[in-house]
């Protein structure tokens, strides 16, 4: 999905229309279908079904040929009709890269993208040449992208900011203290980032000072800074600084979020009182304490992103260039920064530059929990959660603060004392603590962490014990005595689980994986039911892809993710063929990082409904009071299909919610939740963007919805315009 | 501590050094007869348990392997109170890592039980032509301060069994008839004169 050679979304309820695409055909189209031999990187399987369900191209739909790919994995595609004016200070990066507006789906090439404009070798960055030279440090040349197996502990332990492979990762993370001193990077030798770390930290104090000059009152930070297609993000917190830069477009509010993490993490294994440290000595060093710790933060970063590898190029000489002819800006808590300082200050940093790479990947770490904020239960007929949650609310008495049975990230029970809860966040911080320290697989241990939601500044005492490779136990305890009892509540727990049979069944689930698109109960009515007369898209109708099983669920539908908000929990569906691709998967893990943050933004209202589709796919977010869903589908999958499967999906969650979901303390909520098919909506507001003419973005606002809170039986319509209807204001 | 009953002793034994040292990997050798080249870190502390048969009892060992790291030294007294014996482990190859040592022996003996029974352990003997301490260093020093000291390998396995069975053998006797609980009742001191050589 293109999103970021389109204005962002948030910006689009005020967009009229600035780019309305003639012809009255709202699904992709390719600007150069001219049977050009880019080449799609699908499976042969998938392309011989999409070809099969594709209109002729005589429908402004791609040429089946483009669908039929050959299975060329890393396929470069030519620059093609890439219209750089569109892209906004995007210069082909990975998801601004698919704005040559092809209609080949999730491209796994597209990482590659990246470094095709400049040269398609992947030293097709000259400056780097001169920078290395320069630096006299012979590093081997990009060394990272092709190693993936940094899932472990530090990745490329032995860079530092003169190496190429250094600076061309795609999306680095710094924290570093007050007075300069680097406490954890994410590529590279702390210890060899000292300058670049002081370099960071002079950035954060001028403009503090800068601030402080014009407004006359401190604690206004830096907290972006945009340069090309690279974005810094700052974080202040205290004594503590935390930087990231990065080109991979995601959001700033992702990003920020991402850091914000990263802080609780350390905060995880040291508690705030860290911070004291500082004040009693201000060039403490950090790193010590985290020693040991670099697969934890890994581990945690790579769920981010999914991503293994990325790359960066900083350079000293290209410096000026970016300064001066790249859109640059400066986003502030008060925003009235001159540009002026904005340049000096980015002459500050000396050398950022960037030029996009490429990524390998880490398929093993894929956890939207890190942006929705909720957890994910792993799936157990309801008698078997059940069990398991008797016998940890057995044992959880004064001694036990919170119980959690957990498989991988997946809740299978969990039990708080009275009145204590467990915020997502520390227990997606928590699990991957656990996860990414192969010492508490070797044998049960005891070990002090703190839960920054809970008390930022106290440890807790948690006992580990796996019961297998994936499944394990946390009790946490605020008694630094209370190993033995917590033993002898392990071993009660484990007789009882053994007994019950749960822990086979948490086995079994665990090989069966979650939700499958392809299981989505069939609805007749979505069958037979009439299409959208004005799109013509019989030949994709929801039967014909769903008789396919293995290439995802009825009417296109690849993916989806539902937030149950008064549970904080979530359910995703495993990824079906189509997005069997780790590549693929991340992007898609991407565009609903910006679909959630486009529907979370505070400036422009909460959105209620977005419809979004490009040449990758198609991307449906529907919130309510009660949930959150998102769903991609098949670029080319009809709208009200794809709306009739979401309340599908919507249904089906709702029935099988026993098993899904942890059923606990929480306010049960599904009375009168808009699942139904029906939900009747008034367009408050709708707009469209256009660029590359693939963009459709609707916002609804339910007025029975608002006025009531409960809206069953209302009714849902989708109204869908062609471009050229687009045209004209609604 | 160690427990009486049966001619069975059960006893609490604490390993304590600088990351590294080779904690982790000398008590998975001696408990599961593994050795990994690459040790993850330990997180606060593992828990192990494994049984000895000495000649005249047998001792379950309730092993605590703590995390090396810096983070975790203030909550060292949590896990080595009430040991009845403790391993402080260095490296051979690093003179920082037996500083360290030092520093946890000086530790013991200012907050610890006067009755346990440490031992010094050199580890990564395998490693010579690295060494950095020599084995007279290490030998005079734990003589001075009353250790029981062995050069050990985890990874080619030498004195590692030895070491443990001959803390089992030192452990103290308890009497069966005067047993409170909580306190560790020792027969005899920790005897000086019979620190052990090792494999060098």
């Amino acid at each position: 999905m293109d999103s970021d050679s389109r204005p962002p979304p948030d910006d689009g309820p005020s967009d009229p229309n600035p780019n309305p695409r003639p012809e009255p055909d709202p699904e992709p189209k390719p600007k150069e279908s001219t049977g050009e031999e880019r080449l799609s990187s699908l499976t042969v399987e998938d392309s011989g079904n999409a070809a099969s369900c594709r209109p002729p191209a005589s429908h402004g739909f791609p040429p089946a040929d483009l669908y039929a790919g050959d299975e060329i994995e890393e396929e470069v595609p030519p620059v093609a009709s890439c219209s750089a004016d569109e892209i906004d200070g995007a210069a082909g990066e990975a998801w601004g890269s698919s704005s040559y507006g092809g209609g080949v789906s999730w491209r796994e090439s597209s990482e590659q993208d990246e470094d095709a404009p400049p040269s398609p070798s992947s030293s097709g960055y000259a400056g780097e040449r001169g920078s290395s030279g320069k630096s006299g440090i012979t590093e081997v040349d990009d060394g990272g992208s092709s190693q993936d197996d940094c899932s472990r502990g530090k990745e490329h332990r032995d860079e530092d900011d003169a190496s190429v492979s250094w600076r061309k990762r795609k999306k680095h993370f710094f924290v570093l203290s007050h007075s300069g001193k680097p406490i954890y990077s994410r590529y590279g030798n702390e210890h060899k980032l000292a300058g670049f770390s002081a370099t960071l930290q002079a950035i954060i104090a001028f403009v503090e000072n800068s601030v402080l000059c014009i407004f006359s009152y401190s604690g206004d930070h830096v907290k972006l800074v945009r340069a090309g297609n690279h974005q810094v993000v700052f974080l202040v917190k205290g004594p503590i600084y935390l930087v990231c830069i990065s080109c991979t477009e995601e959001p700033y509010e992702a990003l920020r979020g991402q850091l914000q993490l990263i802080y609780s993490q350390m905060l995880l294994i040291l508690t705030k009182s860290v911070h004291r440290c500082f004040e009693k000595n201000p060039k403490f060093d950090m790193t010590s304490l985290l020693g040991g710790t670099d697969a934890v933060f890994s581990s945690l970063i790579h769920s981010f992103s999914w991503s293994c590898v990325s790359c960066m190029v900083a350079n000293n000489n290209h410096c000026k260039d970016i300064v001066c002819g790249e859109d640059m800006y400066w986003k502030l808590d008060k925003p009235s920064l001159h540009d002026q300082q904005g340049l000096s200050l980015f002459a500050a940093a000396g050398k950022i530059l960037w030029v996009v790479f490429h990524l390998a990947f880490d398929g093993t770490h894929r956890n939207p929990a890190a942006f929705l904020h909720a957890y994910t239960c792993l799936p157990l007929a309801y008698g078997t959660r059940q069990a398991a949650g008797a016998i940890l609310q057995d044992v959880a008495d004064s001694w036990v603060l919170f119980a959690m049975f957990m498989s991988k990230h997946k809740v299978v029970s969990l039990v708080g004392a009275q009145k204590a809860s467990l915020h997502p966040d520390d227990m997606l911080l928590l699990a991957n603590f656990i996860l990414s320290s192969e010492s508490f697989r070797t044998s049960e241990s005891f070990s002090p962490i703190c839960l920054p939601r809970y008390n930022p500044m106290a440890f807790l005492y948690a006992y580990v014990h796996f019961f297998d490779v994936d499944t394990y136990l946390t009790l946490l305890t605020t008694s630094s005595d209370a190993f033995y009892h917590l033993k002898d509540c392990r071993i009660r727990i484990e007789a009882v689980l053994v007994k019950s049979n749960v822990l086979c069944e948490v086995k079994r689930s665990m090989l069966d994986g979650g939700l499958h698109v392809e299981d989505l109960p069939v609805d007749s009515s979505v069958h037979s039911g009439s299409l959208s007369p004005h799109l013509g898209l019989d030949k994709m109708s929801a039967g014909s892809l769903s008789s396919c099983i293995g290439i995802g669920g009825p009417a296109g539908l690849w993916h989806f993710m539902y937030k149950s908000i008064y549970l904080d929990q979530y359910v995703s569906s495993e990824f079906s063929s189509p997005i069997n691709n780790s590549n693929q998967q991340k992007r898609l893990y991407r565009a609903y990082q910006k679909l959630y943050n486009s529907m979370h933004d505070k400036g422009t209202g909460p959105h209620k409904t977005q419809f979004r589709r490009d040449e990758n796919c198609v991307l449906l977010c529907w919130i309510t009071q009660d949930f959150e869903l998102y769903a991609a589908f098949d670029p080319l999958a009809d709208k009200a299909l794809a709306i009739k499967v979401c309340n599908r999906v919507c249904q089906w969650i709702r029935d099988s919610e026993n098993e899904i979901f942890l059923l606990g303390a929480s306010p049960f909520a599904w009375d009168g939740v808009a699942c139904g098919i029906s939900l009747s909506c008034n367009i408050t507001r709708n707009y469209t963007t256009c660029l590359n003419n693939m963009v459709f973005q609707f916002s609804w606002t339910n007025t029975v919805d608002d006025g009531l809170g409960l809206c069953t039986g209302a009714k849902f319509t989708v109204i869908f315009y062609a471009p050229a209807q687009i045209e004209k204001p609604m | 501590m160690a427990t009486f009953g049966n001619n069975n002793l059960s006893a609490k034994l604490v390993l304590l050094g600088d990351m590294g040292a080779g904690k982790s990997s000398l008590v998975l050798r001696f408990v599961k007869g593994q050795f990994l080249e690459f040790q993850e870190s330990t997180i606060g502390a593992a828990f192990f348990s494994q049984t000895l048969a000495v000649s005249d009892a047998t001792v379950k060992f309730e092993i605590w392997d703590t995390a090396g790291q810096e983070r975790y030294h203030s909550l060292a007294p949590m896990y080595y109170r009430g040991a009845a014996a403790a391993i402080i482990v260095y490296d051979i190859t690093s003179t920082d890592s037996f500083e360290r040592a030092k520093k946890w022996v000086q530790e013991l003996q200012k907050q610890g039980n006067p009755n346990m029974v440490t031992a010094l352990a050199g580890n990564k003997c395998d490693l010579e032509d690295k060494r950095k301490v020599t084995t007279e260093e290490a030998r005079a020093y734990a003589e001075e301060n009353g250790l029981f000291f062995m050069e050990t390998s985890a990874k080619t396995a030498i004195n590692v069994n030895d070491l443990f069975y001959e803390i089992a053998r030192r452990l103290p006797r308890a009497q069966p008839a005067q047993q409170p609980a909580g306190m560790v009742l020792a027969d005899r001191p920790v005897d000086r004169s019979r620190a052990s050589a090792c494999c060098s």
